[in-house]
């Protein structure tokens, strides 16, 4: 009896235990990124210690009687978890640029550092410390995840470090929330919806649905496309805001949009997310019958192979497109495929032009990183050639001024690809919320 | 919400309920009988995945990769079995499970990251099951509909083999009293690595038939996870039946929720799970007391 009365004890016990557990799990990133910490920590360990560094390239500036020493880069990027491809496209296209520039700057040999962001922001800022305090970085680059650049904010800000982000849209970083320390070499959430807006409500469609997921890159794309498209004279019928990171089946949620009649559907998705709800939008017949127009990484070529023909005709805004036709693009997306076997995709244009702008804002400062202001001084001067166009960075926003591309996804020699059908114009982020 | 959209959401909330049951079926099984909680019970549900996606690019048919991803992936569950988790039976090292569970799924993630990358993978369902069914004005893909049926046969195959085989009836003993089962002259061992292998089987099943519909990706194996746990948790432990019905609930309650409130479709699950174990601490079908 009292044997049996044991197991009876266990057994509630343990199921307390399992909807803690469940609860846990579903807290989520929290837990996930923690346990991939320790899977991690491999890149930065077969970081090549400073010494090597100092030994191996001599500083081609004026005197090379002492060698300077490396530029240590930290480098916080995803390499676990959702956001993992894009965290090593980012990485391919900067070591790709660097290797381009024979590893210096500014007459120091680049040392690449790398940390997992994950996609937890107390975890992150943990792996910033790491990399300012512990590794002693110059600067830092890199963060994919909003949450993650909001989560790091204050701790670049107040330690008057600087962080260049190569990914991370957040506009409120443009904004509201902006500092003098971080900069963005990729795009704010806001330029390429807003355009993208007055484009659909001319040439589409005036009754538009819009279905985002639920965090702040949903919001600012909600706010952007909303702005341009009322003012253009559309009406937005209904907004879905879709759970975050974990969307399940999207089938629900596409018959709700179907069920509007929207003259169009305007959405924004990434990663797993994108070609889920593009599958079961095509699985549900509507590829074709309702226009469906999207921020332009819901299309990007990293996930527009998994897609397949459901994405067929769908146009998008973006800073850069695969078919964009200037010989810098031409140049880096050969040497990208010959690199990775894979066509490029914005992230990694967004890592090669980190990549360049590091390398130019370096040589500006002749390798002196010891002033912070210089070195913004230098990061906000420079411009050059990029495979989107030319690449500068707006003073205001510390975002770049960039031309925003409307693609569209059609087939191209037997692959899908997005195609350029206009150029919207140089789209730079007003610096308030005064445009959406 | 008009009649003919309620229907349709209906059968999303169907298909949704039957991938959910092949997947927490197997979870179930495995804590039924050996009291283990299996937390890489997502992994194998990706790997699952993953081995059916390979083995659809190299034979272009998606029924081999039907039959030939769960034996692999059972093979691998027997190998965990053997080697590591028959360590951790008794009922105080219930925390040693979690603990190497949830490591073998973190390394698991990592491998497949490993060998597949970190692209989002789609796989294409079977040709024979390509197109749309019409429902009140409506298309409704032919292969979704057929994971229904899939998951109904499923679920009769299971309790016929749990309910009325021999084999079936060596488990439920092993449920009630694993030592008696053994006091019999039963290999319980045996009976255990078997069950665990059909719990991994189930769950790489689930891996490839979920993969048209939920597409690969890295993260995914914890994302489903917590659904699992979520339906085993509020159909009650270890019962089949409670797999099958907690799966029903969750997923209409998912699929209605994403209709209806999208924005707290996810918190939905979680409400009814809290009402649920208010009501019937041991879950709807779990054994009272037991």
């Amino acid at each position: 009896m009292t044997h049996r009365k044991a197991t009876i004890f266990t057994r509630r016990q343990f199921l307390r235990t399992l909807g803690v557990t469940a609860g846990a799990l579903a807290a989520g990133p929290a837990l996930s990124a923690c346990g991939a910490t320790a899977l991690t920590a491999a890149p930065a360990a077969t970081a090549v210690p400073p010494t090597a560094a100092l030994t191996s390239v001599p500083a081609p500036t004026a005197v090379p009687t002492v060698a300077a020493p490396s530029l240590k880069i930290g480098v916080l990027l995803p390499y676990t978890d959702i956001y993992a491809a894009l965290g090593e496209n980012i990485t391919a296209g900067m070591e790709m640029y660097f290797e381009e520039a024979g590893g210096v700057a500014g007459g120091r040999t680049i040392k690449v550092i790398k940390e997992d962001e994950g996609t937890a922001p107390d975890k992150a800022l943990e792996k910033a410390r790491k990399l300012v305090e512990q590794d002693e970085v110059d600067f830092v680059t890199g963060i994919v995840s909003s949450g993650v650049l909001a989560g790091v904010r204050d701790y670049f800000d107040s330690n008057k470090k600087l962080l260049i982000c190569s990914n991370a849209g957040a506009n409120a970083l443009s904004r509201g929330a902006k500092t003098p320390y971080i900069w963005r070499t990729s795009f704010t959430n806001w330029q390429p919806n807003w355009p993208v807006g007055t484009w659909a409500a001319e040439n589409v469609g005036k009754k538009a649905y819009i279905s985002v997921p639920d965090y702040g890159a949903g919001a600012n794309t909600i706010t952007a496309f909303q702005n341009s498209f009322e003012a253009a004279g559309g009406t937005i019928i209904g907004v879905q805001k879709t759970p975050f990171p974990n969307m399940g089946d999207p089938a629900p949620f596409i018959t709700e949009l179907a069920a509007a009649n929207p003259e169009l559907v305007y959405c924004f998705y990434s990663g797993g997310a994108a070609v889920t709800f593009m599958k079961a939008w095509g699985e549900l017949g509507l590829a074709g019958q309702i226009p469906l127009m999207s921020s332009g990484f819901m299309v990007e070529e990293d996930v527009l192979p998994a897609e397949g023909d459901a994405a067929l005709g769908v146009r998008s805004g973006l800073h850069w497109a695969l078919s964009l036709d200037n010989a810098d693009n031409a140049k880096f997306t050969e040497a990208y495929k010959a690199r990775t076997g894979k066509d490029a995709n914005v992230f990694a244009v967004q890592g090669y032009d980190t990549g360049r702008a590091i390398v130019e804002m370096i040589n500006a400062v002749e390798g002196d990183t010891s002033d912070v202001d210089a070195l913004i001084d230098a990061l906000g001067g420079i411009s050059f050639p990029s495979p989107r166009g030319t690449f500068a960075l707006d003073a205001n926003s510390q975002a770049p001024k960039q031309h925003i591309y409307l693609r569209e996804v059609q087939n191209v020699g037997g692959a899908l690809h997005n195609v350029v059908i206009e150029d919207l114009g140089e789209i730079v982020d007003p610096g308030d919320d005064s445009k959406g | 919400m008009s009649a003919s959209q309620f229907i349709f959401q209906l059968f999303n909330g169907l298909v949704f309920s039957m991938l959910l049951f092949i997947l927490a079926a197997g979870l179930s099984l495995i804590f039924g009988l050996m009291d283990v909680i299996n937390l890489s019970h997502g992994a194998f549900y990706l790997l699952g995945g993953y081995i059916g996606l390979t083995m659809v690019r190299q034979f272009d048919n998606f029924w081999i990769a039907l039959i030939v991803a769960p034996l692999i992936v059972s093979g691998l569950g027997l190998i965990v079995e053997y080697f590591f988790l028959r360590r951790l039976y008794g009922r105080h090292r219930h925390l040693d499970q979690v603990l190497f569970t949830f490591g073998l799924a973190l390394i698991a993630a990592d491998l497949i990251r490993w060998r597949w990358g970190a692209y989002v993978e789609s796989v294409p369902g079977p040709d024979e099951l390509k197109g749309a069914v019409v429902i009140f004005g409506a298309l409704f893909p032919r292969y979704r509909m057929s994971l229904i049926f899939f998951g109904l046969i499923i679920a009769a195959g299971l309790g016929l083999l749990i309910g009325r085989t021999r084999i079936g009836a060596i488990v439920r003993a092993g449920v009630s009293d694993a030592q008696m089962v053994s006091g019999l002259g039963i290999d319980i061992q045996k009976v255990f690595a078997g069950v665990f292998a059909l719990g991994t089987a189930l769950a790489a099943l689930a891996g490839v038939l979920g993969a048209p519909v939920l597409n690969l990706y890295p993260g995914l194996d914890l994302e489903i996870l917590i659904l699992a746990l979520v339906v085993v948790v509020v159909g009650g432990l270890g019962t089949l039946k409670g797999a099958f019905f907690g799966s029903l609930l969750i997923g209409l309650a998912n699929t209605f929720g994403k209709a209806l409130i999208p924005q707290f479709s996810m918190f939905l699950i979680f409400a009814v799970m809290a009402v649920v174990l208010l009501a019937r601490p041991s879950g709807l079908f779990g054994v009272k007391g037991n």
